[in-house]
């Protein structure tokens, strides 16, 4: 047998590909899979926005309310339960029980959460001036419950959140870590979802009043404090002076009437 | 600037990692394969067979084991690429020219060993390669190579 020695030619041991553009493959396969998952997501919160039982929105509610420092309060939900009797005998929110809290802080909001939660922040009610505007808050709140806004605002962390609590269990550790990280409050909601509450409460707040009166007052001191509309452009919240132009367009076409604004009662805490 | 980076340390890290394994990888992967290919042009005339053969009676002055091992570990960017492999599957590029690399090496190794002893032939060569720094119990070690070469070097007596 005779020995040829011979250089090899090419090696298929060692692959051509750039690992550069082995890289750039490997993350775009990774990115498409996580825009699939979020549009998947998406697909999935819009079903259970409308599909979502009362009993995991209950479990919600009470997950959520865990994590904060807020009281029931006596006096905001007597004046809430005064709004709700203002509603059709047939609403479909007189059925649901809701609760009102209020959490010290000197943010000026209100939020409304899964399970007939509403929180109002102290700084927003430090600020109120009179029963009208305070109840055009509530009022407003309520809007969202109506437009189930107060599920919808989580967008895919309530996708999250639910299949946590579906594959662990409502006791389990690791529901509540989903709660905590993917729902978080900040009460964010377009535009167009703030205009339809704002719409919807004014015409319950008359309901509740008989007159229009102190409805835009609560916004009008916003927009003092607000300064340049510029910001809003590209911020959830539409800006104070176009949510005031809103009711105001609205209280012209609906002819309600405006009538004087009652005082605050002494019952609320007021810091 | 200095508190972007300082907010989005983990991810600066990161990548300052890849950068500094993709470039210092690269520049040892180029300089590894010069040499090996030199090294391999000049002991081609050393043979190298993977059979047992035999000689006549008295061809063979001596017959001796010769082994040359090589470890070669694995770069940060590597490491990363063939992390991502995992969630996609497919060939492992990135370790491929590890592996081809130690391979090659080890071989040198032990070829340089025949020479150096006189040998003219290596017969019944075998590799052999394990990983070291890992284990299934502790997955954050250092991912080195090892490739071990060995064969029987026969020295020819004159004719």
């Amino acid at each position: 047998m005779k020995f040829t020695p011979r250089e090899l030619p090419a090696n298929v041991n060692v692959p051509k590909t750039h690992p550069l553009a082995e890289l750039a493959w490997l993350i775009g396969g990774l990115a498409a899979l996580g825009v699939g998952l979020f549009l998947v997501l998406g697909l999935v919160t819009d079903l259970i926005v409308a599909k979502l039982p009362p009993a995991a929105e209950a479990w919600l509610g009470r997950q959520m309310i865990g994590q904060l420092a807020a009281t029931e309060n006596q006096a905001l939900e007597l004046r809430l339960n005064a709004l709700l009797q203002a509603l059709p005998a047939d609403a479909p929110l007189r059925r649901q029980q809701f609760t009102v809290y209020l959490l010290d802080t000197n943010e000026i909001n209100a939020v409304a959460l899964p399970g007939g939660h509403i929180l109002v922040f102290s700084g927003l009610l430090a600020q109120a001036r009179s029963e009208n505007e305070l109840a055009m808050v509530l009022a407003h709140e309520l809007g969202h419950y109506q437009h189930r806004d107060h599920v919808r605002q989580f967008g895919r962390g309530l996708a999250v959140s639910l299949a946590a609590m579906l594959i662990f269990g409502q006791e389990s550790q690791v529901s509540e870590t989903a709660v905590k990280l993917f729902m978080t409050i900040d009460s964010r909601y377009s535009r167009q979802q703030e205009t339809a509450a704002d719409l919807w409460g004014l015409e319950l707040l008359t309901a509740r009043f008989g007159h229009a009166g102190g409805a835009t007052d609560f916004y009008r001191r916003m927009a003092q404090t607000a300064g340049s509309r510029i910001p809003y452009v590209v911020a959830s919240h539409p800006h104070p002076d176009a949510r005031i132009a809103e009711l105001e367009q609205s209280i012209a076409q609906h002819a309600y009437p405006l009538g004087a604004v009652l005082p605050l009662g002494s019952d609320l805490p007021r810091k | 600037m200095l508190e972007i980076v300082l907010q989005n340390l983990d991810l600066v890290i990161f990548l300052a990692l890849m950068v500094i394994g993709y470039t210092a990888g690269s520049i040892a992967e180029k300089r590894h394969y010069a040499s090996i290919e030199q090294r391999e042009r000049e002991l081609l005339r050393l043979m190298l067979v993977n059979a047992s053969g035999s000689y006549p009676d008295g061809r063979v002055k001596s017959a001796f084991l010769v082994s040359g091992s090589a470890v070669i570990s694995v770069d940060y960017f590597k490491r990363f690429l063939a992390m991502l492999r995992n969630l996609f599957g497919g060939r492992v590029r990135a370790y491929e020219s590890l592996l081809d690399r130690s391979r090659r090496e080890a071989i040198l190794r032990m070829k340089e060993e025949a020479r150096a002893k006189g040998a003219v032939m290596i017969m019944n060569m075998r590799l052999e390669t394990s990983t070291i720094g890992t284990s299934d119990t502790s997955k954050n070690g250092i991912g080195c190579v090892e490739t071990l070469a060995y064969g029987t070097a026969v020295v020819l007596n004159p004719q």
